[in-house]
Protein backbone atom coordinates (compact mmCIF):
# COMPACT_ATOMS: atom_id res chain seq x y z
CA UNK A 1 0.00 0.00 0.00
CA UNK A 2 2.74 2.44 0.99
CA UNK A 3 4.73 1.43 -2.06
CA UNK A 4 1.76 2.22 -4.25
CA UNK A 5 1.39 5.62 -2.64
CA UNK A 6 5.05 6.42 -3.11
CA UNK A 7 5.00 5.19 -6.69
CA UNK A 8 1.82 7.06 -7.60
CA UNK A 9 3.22 10.15 -5.87
CA UNK A 10 6.33 10.07 -8.03
CA UNK A 11 4.23 9.53 -11.17
CA UNK A 12 1.89 12.40 -10.31
CA UNK A 13 4.69 14.83 -9.47
CA UNK A 14 6.35 13.82 -12.75
CA UNK A 15 3.11 14.51 -14.63
CA UNK A 16 2.85 17.93 -12.98
CA UNK A 17 6.46 18.77 -13.78
CA UNK A 18 5.97 17.72 -17.42
CA UNK A 19 2.96 20.05 -17.67
CA UNK A 20 4.98 22.90 -16.21
CA UNK A 21 7.86 22.06 -18.52
CA UNK A 22 5.67 22.45 -21.62
CA UNK A 23 5.57 26.17 -20.95
CA UNK A 24 9.23 26.45 -21.87
CA UNK A 25 8.30 26.10 -25.53
CA UNK A 26 5.37 28.51 -25.55
CA UNK A 27 5.65 32.16 -26.54
CA UNK A 28 5.58 34.60 -23.59
CA UNK A 29 2.25 36.23 -22.78
CA UNK A 30 3.67 39.29 -21.03
CA UNK A 31 4.50 42.69 -22.54
CA UNK A 32 7.71 44.67 -22.02
CA UNK A 33 5.53 47.50 -20.76
CA UNK A 34 7.41 50.80 -20.94
CA UNK A 35 8.81 49.92 -24.38
CA UNK A 36 5.71 48.16 -25.69
CA UNK A 37 2.42 49.90 -24.90
CA UNK A 38 -0.68 47.72 -24.45
CA UNK A 39 -3.51 48.08 -26.94
CA UNK A 40 -6.41 49.56 -25.05
CA UNK A 41 -10.04 49.39 -26.03
CA UNK A 42 -11.92 52.46 -27.29
CA UNK A 43 -14.11 52.38 -24.21
CA UNK A 44 -11.17 52.54 -21.83
CA UNK A 45 -11.75 54.62 -18.69
CA UNK A 46 -8.71 56.89 -18.68
CA UNK A 47 -8.04 60.56 -18.07
CA UNK A 48 -11.00 62.91 -18.51
CA UNK A 49 -10.92 65.54 -21.25
CA UNK A 50 -13.18 68.19 -22.71
CA UNK A 51 -13.98 68.09 -26.41
CA UNK A 52 -14.30 71.40 -28.21
CA UNK A 53 -16.06 72.63 -31.32
CA UNK A 54 -14.26 72.15 -34.64
CA UNK A 55 -13.28 75.83 -34.44
CA UNK A 56 -11.66 75.27 -31.03
CA UNK A 57 -14.32 77.11 -28.97
CA UNK A 58 -15.80 75.63 -25.80
CA UNK A 59 -18.43 72.97 -26.35
CA UNK A 60 -19.41 72.84 -22.67
CA UNK A 61 -22.66 74.60 -21.80
CA UNK A 62 -22.09 74.63 -18.04
CA UNK A 63 -25.18 72.58 -17.18
CA UNK A 64 -23.54 70.95 -14.11
CA UNK A 65 -24.89 67.49 -15.04
CA UNK A 66 -21.45 65.89 -14.68
CA UNK A 67 -20.88 67.53 -11.30
CA UNK A 68 -24.24 66.29 -10.05
CA UNK A 69 -23.69 62.61 -10.85
CA UNK A 70 -20.08 62.44 -9.66
CA UNK A 71 -19.76 60.02 -6.72
CA UNK A 72 -16.74 61.91 -5.34
CA UNK A 73 -18.47 65.07 -4.19
CA UNK A 74 -16.90 68.31 -5.42
CA UNK A 75 -14.43 66.73 -7.81
CA UNK A 76 -15.75 68.66 -10.84
CA UNK A 77 -16.15 72.40 -10.29
CA UNK A 78 -17.74 74.60 -12.91
CA UNK A 79 -18.32 78.37 -12.81
CA UNK A 80 -20.12 80.03 -15.70
CA UNK A 81 -22.07 83.15 -16.66
CA UNK A 82 -24.14 84.16 -19.68
CA UNK A 83 -22.99 86.83 -22.08
CA UNK A 84 -25.11 89.53 -23.80
CA UNK A 85 -26.53 87.01 -26.30
CA UNK A 86 -27.48 84.60 -23.45
CA UNK A 87 -24.76 82.20 -24.57
CA UNK A 88 -22.98 80.32 -21.78
CA UNK A 89 -19.38 81.28 -21.04
CA UNK A 90 -17.30 78.94 -18.88
CA UNK A 91 -15.16 80.91 -16.42
CA UNK A 92 -13.63 77.97 -14.61
CA UNK A 93 -13.72 74.20 -15.13
CA UNK A 94 -11.47 72.12 -12.88
CA UNK A 95 -11.26 68.37 -12.33
CA UNK A 96 -9.18 66.88 -9.53
CA UNK A 97 -7.84 63.81 -11.35
CA UNK A 98 -6.12 62.68 -8.15
CA UNK A 99 -9.50 61.96 -6.58
CA UNK A 100 -11.27 60.66 -9.70
CA UNK A 101 -12.34 57.01 -9.54
CA UNK A 102 -12.76 56.73 -13.35
CA UNK A 103 -16.32 55.43 -13.16
CA UNK A 104 -17.50 57.19 -16.32
CA UNK A 105 -20.76 58.55 -14.88
CA UNK A 106 -20.03 62.09 -16.12
CA UNK A 107 -19.35 60.98 -19.69
CA UNK A 108 -22.69 59.22 -19.80
CA UNK A 109 -24.93 62.11 -18.76
CA UNK A 110 -23.25 64.92 -20.74
CA UNK A 111 -25.99 66.30 -23.05
CA UNK A 112 -23.53 67.70 -25.64
CA UNK A 113 -20.93 64.86 -25.59
CA UNK A 114 -18.31 67.25 -24.29
CA UNK A 115 -16.68 65.47 -21.34
CA UNK A 116 -15.07 62.20 -22.49
CA UNK A 117 -12.40 59.75 -21.44
CA UNK A 118 -9.02 59.30 -23.14
CA UNK A 119 -6.79 56.23 -23.28
CA UNK A 120 -4.21 58.05 -21.17
CA UNK A 121 -3.49 56.11 -17.97
CA UNK A 122 0.00 57.29 -16.95
CA UNK A 123 -1.10 60.01 -14.59
CA UNK A 124 1.44 59.90 -11.77
CA UNK A 125 2.89 63.23 -10.69
CA UNK A 126 5.02 64.69 -7.94
CA UNK A 127 2.38 66.86 -6.25
CA UNK A 128 -1.35 66.75 -5.64
CA UNK A 129 -1.76 70.27 -7.01
CA UNK A 130 -0.41 69.19 -10.40
CA UNK A 131 -3.28 66.71 -10.68
CA UNK A 132 -5.95 69.40 -10.47
CA UNK A 133 -6.50 70.15 -14.15
CA UNK A 134 -8.11 73.39 -15.32
CA UNK A 135 -9.90 74.14 -18.57
CA UNK A 136 -6.76 74.65 -20.64
CA UNK A 137 -5.30 71.36 -19.38
CA UNK A 138 -8.48 69.43 -20.08
CA UNK A 139 -9.56 70.82 -23.44
CA UNK A 140 -8.53 69.17 -26.67
CA UNK A 141 -7.90 71.32 -29.71
CA UNK A 142 -10.48 71.47 -32.50
CA UNK A 143 -8.63 69.00 -34.71
CA UNK A 144 -8.03 66.56 -31.87
CA UNK A 145 -11.72 66.74 -30.97
CA UNK A 146 -12.75 66.00 -34.54
CA UNK A 147 -10.35 63.06 -34.58
CA UNK A 148 -11.74 61.76 -31.28
CA UNK A 149 -15.32 62.04 -32.54
CA UNK A 150 -14.42 60.18 -35.72
CA UNK A 151 -12.60 57.37 -33.92
CA UNK A 152 -15.32 56.83 -31.34
CA UNK A 153 -18.25 56.96 -33.72
CA UNK A 154 -19.71 60.19 -32.37
CA UNK A 155 -21.61 62.53 -34.63
CA UNK A 156 -19.44 65.31 -36.07
CA UNK A 157 -20.06 68.68 -34.50
CA UNK A 158 -22.24 71.10 -36.47
CA UNK A 159 -22.90 74.71 -35.55
CA UNK B 1 3.93 25.47 36.66
CA UNK B 2 5.48 22.25 37.79
CA UNK B 3 8.95 22.58 39.21
CA UNK B 4 9.53 18.93 39.80
CA UNK B 5 9.85 17.95 36.18
CA UNK B 6 12.57 15.48 35.64
CA UNK B 7 14.15 16.57 32.37
CA UNK B 8 16.05 13.89 30.50
CA UNK B 9 19.52 14.59 29.24
CA UNK B 10 19.90 15.88 25.72
CA UNK B 11 21.58 12.72 24.54
CA UNK B 12 18.27 10.91 24.99
CA UNK B 13 16.78 13.31 22.47
CA UNK B 14 13.23 13.58 23.81
CA UNK B 15 11.57 15.47 26.58
CA UNK B 16 9.16 13.73 28.87
CA UNK B 17 5.66 15.06 28.48
CA UNK B 18 4.31 14.14 31.87
CA UNK B 19 4.61 16.47 34.83
CA UNK B 20 5.16 19.48 32.58
CA UNK B 21 2.41 22.10 32.73
CA UNK B 22 2.52 24.63 29.97
CA UNK B 23 0.75 27.93 29.53
CA UNK B 24 -1.38 28.61 26.48
CA UNK B 25 0.20 30.97 24.04
CA UNK B 26 -1.74 33.77 22.35
CA UNK B 27 -0.54 34.54 18.84
CA UNK B 28 -1.77 37.36 16.66
CA UNK B 29 -2.03 36.52 12.98
CA UNK B 30 -2.46 39.66 10.98
CA UNK B 31 -3.86 42.31 10.52
CA UNK B 32 -1.13 42.48 7.89
CA UNK B 33 -0.49 38.94 6.79
CA UNK B 34 -0.08 37.81 3.19
CA UNK B 35 -2.29 34.76 3.58
CA UNK B 36 -5.34 36.54 4.97
CA UNK B 37 -6.01 38.15 1.53
CA UNK B 38 -6.94 41.45 3.03
CA UNK B 39 -6.83 42.91 6.47
CA UNK B 40 -7.97 40.34 9.00
CA UNK B 41 -6.67 39.72 12.48
CA UNK B 42 -6.92 36.25 14.00
CA UNK B 43 -6.36 36.02 17.76
CA UNK B 44 -5.16 32.44 18.11
CA UNK B 45 -4.80 30.61 21.42
CA UNK B 46 -2.28 27.82 20.95
CA UNK B 47 -1.59 24.80 23.09
CA UNK B 48 1.66 23.68 21.54
CA UNK B 49 0.83 22.94 17.93
CA UNK B 50 -2.90 22.68 18.58
CA UNK B 51 -5.30 25.57 18.15
CA UNK B 52 -7.54 25.86 21.21
CA UNK B 53 -9.48 28.92 20.22
CA UNK B 54 -9.44 31.33 17.30
CA UNK B 55 -11.19 34.65 17.12
CA UNK B 56 -11.41 36.67 13.91
CA UNK B 57 -11.33 40.45 14.42
CA UNK B 58 -12.91 42.25 11.50
CA UNK B 59 -13.68 45.85 10.59
CA UNK B 60 -10.29 47.09 9.41
CA UNK B 61 -11.64 47.66 5.90
CA UNK B 62 -14.94 49.24 6.88
CA UNK B 63 -15.80 52.02 4.41
CA UNK B 64 -19.47 52.55 5.38
CA UNK B 65 -20.81 51.43 2.02
CA UNK B 66 -24.36 51.19 3.37
CA UNK B 67 -24.37 54.66 4.91
CA UNK B 68 -22.93 56.17 1.72
CA UNK B 69 -26.10 55.17 -0.10
CA UNK B 70 -28.14 57.51 2.10
CA UNK B 71 -26.20 60.60 1.07
CA UNK B 72 -26.00 59.99 -2.66
CA UNK B 73 -28.51 59.57 -5.46
CA UNK B 74 -28.82 55.99 -6.68
CA UNK B 75 -26.88 56.65 -9.87
CA UNK B 76 -24.19 58.51 -7.92
CA UNK B 77 -23.91 55.59 -5.51
CA UNK B 78 -23.63 52.94 -8.21
CA UNK B 79 -19.88 53.23 -9.02
CA UNK B 80 -18.97 52.77 -5.37
CA UNK B 81 -20.61 49.34 -5.09
CA UNK B 82 -17.89 47.95 -7.36
CA UNK B 83 -15.73 48.18 -4.28
CA UNK B 84 -17.99 46.05 -2.05
CA UNK B 85 -16.62 42.86 -3.52
CA UNK B 86 -14.00 43.84 -6.03
CA UNK B 87 -13.25 40.40 -7.45
CA UNK B 88 -16.75 39.90 -8.78
CA UNK B 89 -18.39 43.29 -9.05
CA UNK B 90 -20.87 42.29 -11.74
CA UNK B 91 -22.79 40.37 -9.08
CA UNK B 92 -23.00 43.40 -6.79
CA UNK B 93 -24.24 45.48 -9.67
CA UNK B 94 -26.79 42.90 -10.69
CA UNK B 95 -28.24 42.68 -7.16
CA UNK B 96 -28.40 46.47 -6.89
CA UNK B 97 -29.88 47.05 -10.32
CA UNK B 98 -32.35 44.17 -10.08
CA UNK B 99 -33.61 45.42 -6.72
CA UNK B 100 -34.48 48.78 -8.25
CA UNK B 101 -35.97 47.14 -11.34
CA UNK B 102 -38.23 45.19 -8.98
CA UNK B 103 -39.32 48.31 -7.12
CA UNK B 104 -39.88 50.46 -10.21
CA UNK B 105 -41.14 47.56 -12.34
CA UNK B 106 -38.75 48.39 -15.20
CA UNK B 107 -38.70 46.18 -18.27
CA UNK B 108 -35.32 44.62 -19.08
CA UNK B 109 -34.79 43.50 -22.70
CA UNK B 110 -33.83 39.91 -23.30
CA UNK B 111 -30.57 40.85 -25.06
CA UNK B 112 -29.51 42.78 -21.96
CA UNK B 113 -30.29 39.83 -19.71
CA UNK B 114 -28.13 37.57 -21.88
CA UNK B 115 -25.23 40.06 -21.84
CA UNK B 116 -25.57 40.20 -18.06
CA UNK B 117 -25.57 36.43 -17.79
CA UNK B 118 -22.40 36.09 -19.93
CA UNK B 119 -20.55 38.77 -17.97
CA UNK B 120 -21.59 37.33 -14.61
CA UNK B 121 -20.45 33.82 -15.51
CA UNK B 122 -17.14 35.10 -16.93
CA UNK B 123 -16.73 36.99 -13.68
CA UNK B 124 -17.35 33.81 -11.70
CA UNK B 125 -14.49 32.18 -13.60
CA UNK B 126 -12.12 35.10 -12.88
CA UNK B 127 -12.99 34.94 -9.21
CA UNK B 128 -12.48 31.18 -8.97
CA UNK B 129 -9.22 31.44 -10.93
CA UNK B 130 -7.87 34.02 -8.52
CA UNK B 131 -8.93 31.80 -5.64
CA UNK B 132 -7.20 28.83 -7.25
CA UNK B 133 -3.94 30.74 -7.70
CA UNK B 134 -3.80 32.29 -4.26
CA UNK B 135 -4.94 29.16 -2.45
CA UNK B 136 -2.07 27.17 -3.92
CA UNK B 137 0.25 30.05 -3.14
CA UNK B 138 -0.87 29.75 0.50
CA UNK B 139 -0.05 26.05 0.38
CA UNK B 140 3.39 26.72 -1.07
CA UNK B 141 2.96 26.14 -4.81
CA UNK B 142 4.03 29.18 -6.80
CA UNK B 143 3.62 28.34 -10.49
CA UNK B 144 -0.16 27.68 -10.62
CA UNK B 145 -0.74 31.32 -9.70
CA UNK B 146 0.94 32.53 -12.89
CA UNK B 147 -1.08 30.14 -15.02
CA UNK B 148 -4.35 31.14 -13.34
CA UNK B 149 -3.57 34.83 -13.82
CA UNK B 150 -2.79 34.22 -17.51
CA UNK B 151 -6.35 32.99 -18.15
CA UNK B 152 -7.81 35.64 -15.86
CA UNK B 153 -6.00 38.26 -17.90
CA UNK B 154 -7.76 37.07 -21.06
CA UNK B 155 -11.18 37.49 -19.45
CA UNK B 156 -10.21 40.89 -18.08
CA UNK B 157 -9.29 41.99 -21.62
CA UNK B 158 -12.75 40.89 -22.74
CA UNK B 159 -14.24 43.01 -19.95
CA UNK B 160 -12.07 45.94 -20.97
CA UNK B 161 -13.39 45.76 -24.52
CA UNK B 162 -16.96 45.64 -23.25
CA UNK B 163 -17.01 48.04 -20.31
CA UNK B 164 -13.80 50.05 -20.52
CA UNK B 165 -12.52 48.91 -17.14
CA UNK B 166 -10.79 45.80 -15.91
CA UNK B 167 -12.12 45.52 -12.38
CA UNK B 168 -14.46 48.42 -11.57
CA UNK B 169 -16.96 47.98 -14.36
CA UNK B 170 -19.96 50.20 -13.58
CA UNK B 171 -21.65 48.68 -16.63
CA UNK B 172 -25.22 47.74 -15.65
CA UNK B 173 -27.90 50.41 -15.58
CA UNK B 174 -31.47 50.46 -14.37
CA UNK B 175 -33.29 48.53 -17.07
CA UNK B 176 -30.32 48.04 -19.34
CA UNK B 177 -26.58 48.27 -19.84
CA UNK B 178 -24.37 51.24 -20.75
CA UNK B 179 -23.66 50.21 -24.33
CA UNK B 180 -24.14 47.23 -26.60
CA UNK B 181 -21.32 44.76 -27.16
CA UNK B 182 -18.57 45.94 -29.51
CA UNK B 183 -18.61 44.28 -32.93
CA UNK B 184 -16.97 40.87 -32.88
CA UNK B 185 -16.96 40.58 -29.10
CA UNK B 186 -18.91 37.33 -29.13
CA UNK B 187 -16.27 35.75 -31.40
CA UNK B 188 -13.61 36.65 -28.85
CA UNK B 189 -15.69 35.01 -26.13
CA UNK B 190 -16.04 31.90 -28.31
CA UNK B 191 -12.27 31.77 -28.80
CA UNK B 192 -11.83 31.86 -25.03
CA UNK B 193 -14.44 29.13 -24.55
CA UNK B 194 -12.54 26.86 -26.94
CA UNK B 195 -9.24 27.41 -25.18
CA UNK B 196 -10.26 27.41 -21.53
CA UNK B 197 -11.06 23.67 -20.99
CA UNK B 198 -7.52 22.75 -22.12
CA UNK B 199 -6.07 25.16 -19.60
CA UNK B 200 -8.28 23.81 -16.81
CA UNK B 201 -7.05 20.31 -17.68
CA UNK B 202 -3.51 21.59 -17.24
CA UNK B 203 -4.29 22.97 -13.79
CA UNK B 204 -5.72 19.67 -12.72
CA UNK B 205 -2.73 17.79 -14.11
CA UNK B 206 -0.43 19.92 -11.98
CA UNK B 207 -2.44 19.98 -8.79
CA UNK B 208 -5.37 17.69 -8.25
CA UNK B 209 -3.42 14.44 -7.68
CA UNK B 210 -0.22 15.91 -6.31
CA UNK B 211 0.58 13.95 -3.10
CA UNK B 212 1.63 17.06 -1.16
CA UNK B 213 -1.59 18.84 -2.09
CA UNK B 214 -3.67 15.78 -1.19
CA UNK B 215 -2.00 15.46 2.21
CA UNK B 216 -2.72 19.08 3.02
CA UNK B 217 -6.35 19.11 1.92
CA UNK B 218 -7.91 15.64 2.17
CA UNK B 219 -9.81 15.11 5.41
CA UNK B 220 -8.87 18.60 6.62
CA UNK B 221 -11.50 21.13 7.67
CA UNK B 222 -14.55 18.92 7.32
CA UNK B 223 -17.81 20.89 7.49
CA UNK B 224 -20.85 18.77 8.34
CA UNK B 225 -23.94 19.76 6.32
CA UNK B 226 -26.00 20.55 9.45
CA UNK B 227 -23.26 22.76 10.87
CA UNK B 228 -22.88 24.59 7.58
CA UNK B 229 -26.61 25.33 7.44
CA UNK B 230 -26.63 26.51 11.08
CA UNK B 231 -23.87 29.02 10.38
CA UNK B 232 -25.51 30.30 7.20
CA UNK B 233 -22.67 29.15 4.97
CA UNK B 234 -23.54 29.38 1.27
CA UNK B 235 -21.95 28.96 -2.13
CA UNK B 236 -19.35 26.36 -3.12
CA UNK B 237 -18.38 25.97 0.54
CA UNK B 238 -21.87 24.70 1.33
CA UNK B 239 -22.21 22.63 -1.83
CA UNK B 240 -18.93 20.84 -1.07
CA UNK B 241 -20.69 19.47 2.03
CA UNK B 242 -23.32 17.92 -0.22
CA UNK B 243 -26.16 20.41 0.26
CA UNK B 244 -27.76 21.20 -3.07
CA UNK B 245 -28.54 24.89 -2.72
CA UNK B 246 -27.82 27.15 -5.63
CA UNK B 247 -29.77 30.38 -6.10
CA UNK B 248 -29.52 29.99 -9.88
CA UNK B 249 -31.54 26.76 -9.65
CA UNK B 250 -33.57 27.35 -6.48
CA UNK B 251 -34.85 30.78 -7.38
CA UNK B 252 -33.84 31.53 -10.99
CA UNK B 253 -33.07 35.16 -11.73
CA UNK B 254 -31.84 36.80 -14.93
CA UNK B 255 -32.27 34.07 -17.60
CA UNK B 256 -30.82 31.13 -15.71
CA UNK B 257 -34.00 29.11 -16.20
CA UNK B 258 -33.33 29.10 -19.96
CA UNK B 259 -29.90 27.46 -19.84
CA UNK B 260 -28.92 23.96 -18.82
CA UNK B 261 -26.19 23.33 -16.30
CA UNK B 262 -25.40 21.05 -13.37
CA UNK B 263 -24.65 22.02 -9.80
CA UNK B 264 -21.46 20.21 -8.72
CA UNK B 265 -21.74 18.70 -5.25
CA UNK B 266 -19.10 17.38 -2.88
CA UNK B 267 -19.48 14.39 -0.59
CA UNK B 268 -17.24 14.82 2.45
CA UNK B 269 -17.03 18.59 2.84
CA UNK B 270 -13.26 18.80 3.31
CA UNK B 271 -10.85 21.26 1.69
CA UNK B 272 -10.29 18.93 -1.26
CA UNK B 273 -14.01 18.75 -2.01
CA UNK B 274 -14.22 22.54 -1.99
CA UNK B 275 -11.34 22.62 -4.49
CA UNK B 276 -13.05 20.08 -6.74
CA UNK B 277 -16.42 21.83 -6.58
CA UNK B 278 -14.89 25.15 -7.61
CA UNK B 279 -12.95 23.60 -10.48
CA UNK B 280 -16.11 21.91 -11.74
CA UNK B 281 -18.10 25.10 -11.34
CA UNK B 282 -15.77 26.86 -13.75
CA UNK B 283 -16.51 24.20 -16.38
CA UNK B 284 -20.25 24.57 -15.74
CA UNK B 285 -19.87 28.33 -16.19
CA UNK B 286 -18.26 27.71 -19.57
CA UNK B 287 -21.29 25.60 -20.47
CA UNK B 288 -23.67 28.42 -19.51
CA UNK B 289 -21.67 31.02 -21.45
CA UNK B 290 -21.62 28.84 -24.57
CA UNK B 291 -25.41 28.44 -24.50
CA UNK B 292 -25.89 32.15 -23.89
CA UNK B 293 -23.54 33.12 -26.73
CA UNK B 294 -25.27 30.74 -29.14
CA UNK B 295 -28.78 31.86 -28.17
CA UNK B 296 -28.02 35.57 -27.90
CA UNK B 297 -31.12 37.44 -29.14
CA UNK B 298 -30.10 39.41 -32.23
CA UNK B 299 -26.72 37.71 -32.45
CA UNK B 300 -23.53 39.67 -32.86
CA UNK B 301 -23.73 43.47 -32.93
CA UNK B 302 -22.29 43.59 -36.46
CA UNK B 303 -25.18 41.47 -37.79
CA UNK B 304 -27.72 43.53 -35.87
CA UNK B 305 -26.31 46.80 -37.19
CA UNK B 306 -26.44 45.44 -40.75
CA UNK B 307 -30.09 44.50 -40.29
CA UNK B 308 -30.86 47.94 -38.92
CA UNK B 309 -29.13 49.69 -41.82
CA UNK B 310 -31.02 47.62 -44.39
CA UNK B 311 -34.29 48.84 -42.86
CA UNK B 312 -35.37 45.63 -41.15
CA UNK B 313 -38.09 46.61 -38.67
CA UNK B 314 -37.68 43.47 -36.54
CA UNK B 315 -34.13 44.56 -35.64
CA UNK B 316 -35.56 47.54 -33.76
CA UNK B 317 -37.63 45.28 -31.50
CA UNK B 318 -37.65 46.31 -27.83
CA UNK B 319 -36.07 43.00 -26.79
CA UNK B 320 -32.96 43.81 -28.84
CA UNK B 321 -32.30 47.26 -27.39
CA UNK B 322 -29.75 48.15 -24.73
CA UNK B 323 -32.38 49.87 -22.60
CA UNK B 324 -35.95 48.84 -21.92
CA UNK B 325 -36.96 52.41 -21.22
CA UNK B 326 -34.36 55.15 -21.09
CA UNK B 327 -34.60 57.02 -17.80
CA UNK B 328 -33.04 60.36 -16.95
CA UNK B 329 -30.27 59.27 -14.62
CA UNK B 330 -29.68 62.75 -13.15
CA UNK B 331 -33.19 63.42 -11.90
CA UNK B 332 -34.59 59.90 -11.64
CA UNK B 333 -36.85 59.40 -8.63
CA UNK B 334 -37.80 55.76 -8.04
CA UNK B 335 -41.27 55.06 -6.62
CA UNK B 336 -41.75 54.19 -2.98
CA UNK B 337 -41.13 50.54 -2.20
CA UNK B 338 -38.74 47.90 -0.99
CA UNK B 339 -37.16 44.83 -2.55
CA UNK B 340 -34.64 42.15 -1.74
CA UNK B 341 -32.64 40.45 -4.49
CA UNK B 342 -30.30 37.56 -3.78
CA UNK B 343 -27.86 36.30 -6.38
CA UNK B 344 -25.45 33.39 -6.39
CA UNK B 345 -22.04 35.06 -6.30
CA UNK B 346 -18.79 33.01 -6.49
CA UNK B 347 -18.72 32.99 -2.69
CA UNK B 348 -22.38 32.36 -1.99
CA UNK B 349 -25.56 34.35 -1.53
CA UNK B 350 -25.11 38.03 -2.17
CA UNK B 351 -28.16 40.05 -1.28
CA UNK B 352 -29.17 43.66 -1.73
CA UNK B 353 -32.08 44.96 0.31
CA UNK B 354 -33.27 48.35 -0.87
CA UNK B 355 -35.91 50.69 0.53
CA UNK B 356 -36.81 53.77 -1.48
CA UNK B 357 -38.99 56.64 -0.31
CA UNK B 358 -39.72 58.56 -3.50
CA UNK B 359 -36.58 60.73 -3.43
CA UNK B 360 -33.53 60.26 -5.70
CA UNK B 361 -31.70 58.69 -2.77
CA UNK B 362 -32.38 55.28 -1.28
CA UNK B 363 -33.79 55.34 2.23
CA UNK B 364 -31.71 52.31 3.19
CA UNK B 365 -29.51 49.78 1.46
CA UNK B 366 -28.37 46.62 3.18
CA UNK B 367 -25.80 44.26 1.71
CA UNK B 368 -25.78 40.59 2.64
CA UNK B 369 -22.26 39.45 1.91
CA UNK B 370 -21.51 35.75 1.62
CA UNK B 371 -17.99 36.08 3.03
CA UNK B 372 -19.26 37.37 6.38
CA UNK B 373 -21.28 34.24 7.09
CA UNK B 374 -18.63 31.97 5.64
CA UNK B 375 -15.97 33.49 7.88
CA UNK B 376 -18.08 32.86 11.00
CA UNK B 377 -17.54 29.10 10.67
CA UNK B 378 -13.74 29.42 10.97
CA UNK B 379 -13.54 29.20 14.83
CA UNK B 380 -15.70 26.07 14.71
CA UNK B 381 -13.46 24.46 12.09
CA UNK B 382 -10.18 25.34 13.75
CA UNK B 383 -10.97 24.16 17.28
CA UNK B 384 -8.54 21.36 18.14
CA UNK B 385 -6.85 21.39 14.74
CA UNK B 386 -3.15 21.67 14.04
CA UNK B 387 -1.82 25.18 13.54
CA UNK B 388 -0.34 24.51 10.05
CA UNK B 389 -3.85 23.57 8.87
CA UNK B 390 -5.05 27.11 9.52
CA UNK B 391 -4.08 28.52 6.11
CA UNK B 392 -5.28 25.48 4.25
CA UNK B 393 -8.70 25.74 5.93
CA UNK B 394 -8.98 29.51 5.86
CA UNK B 395 -7.99 29.65 2.20
CA UNK B 396 -10.47 26.97 1.21
CA UNK B 397 -13.54 28.90 2.41
CA UNK B 398 -12.61 31.75 0.02
CA UNK B 399 -13.19 34.81 2.15
CA UNK B 400 -12.73 38.27 0.71
CA UNK B 401 -12.35 40.87 3.42
CA UNK B 402 -13.77 44.01 1.76
CA UNK B 403 -17.04 42.13 1.49
CA UNK B 404 -16.95 41.15 5.17
CA UNK B 405 -16.43 44.71 6.40
CA UNK B 406 -18.11 46.61 3.55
Amino acid sequence: MTDNKVLSGIVEIGRGMATVGKHLFRPPVTLEYPEVMPELSKRFHGRLCLLTKSSGEDLCIGCQACARVCPCGDLIQIEMHRDDKKQPVIDRFTIDIGRCIFCGNCTEVCPVDCIKMLNDFELADYSREALVLDKSGLSLSGEESDKYRKEHGLEPHVE
Amino acid sequence: MSTTANFPTTSQGVFLEKDIDTNDMVVNIGPQHPSTHGVLRLITTLDGELVKEIEPVIGYLHRSKEKMAESRSLFQYQPTIDRVEYLSSFFDHYAFVAALEKIADLHVPKRVQYIRMITMELNRITSHLLWFGTYLLDLGATSPMFYAFREREKILSLFEDLTGARMMYNYYRFGGVVADMPEGWLDKVRAFLDEAPKRFDEYEAIVSKNPIFLDRTMGIGIIQPEVAIQYGVTGPTLRASGVNLDQRKANPYCCYDEVEFDVPLGTKGDCYDRFVVRMQEMRESLKIIRQAVDNMPGGDTADLNKRRESGDETANDVELQTYGKKINLITYKPPKGEAMVTVESPRGFLGCYMITDGTPKAYRIKWRGASFSNLSILPELMRGRLFPDLMSIFGSIDVILPEVDR
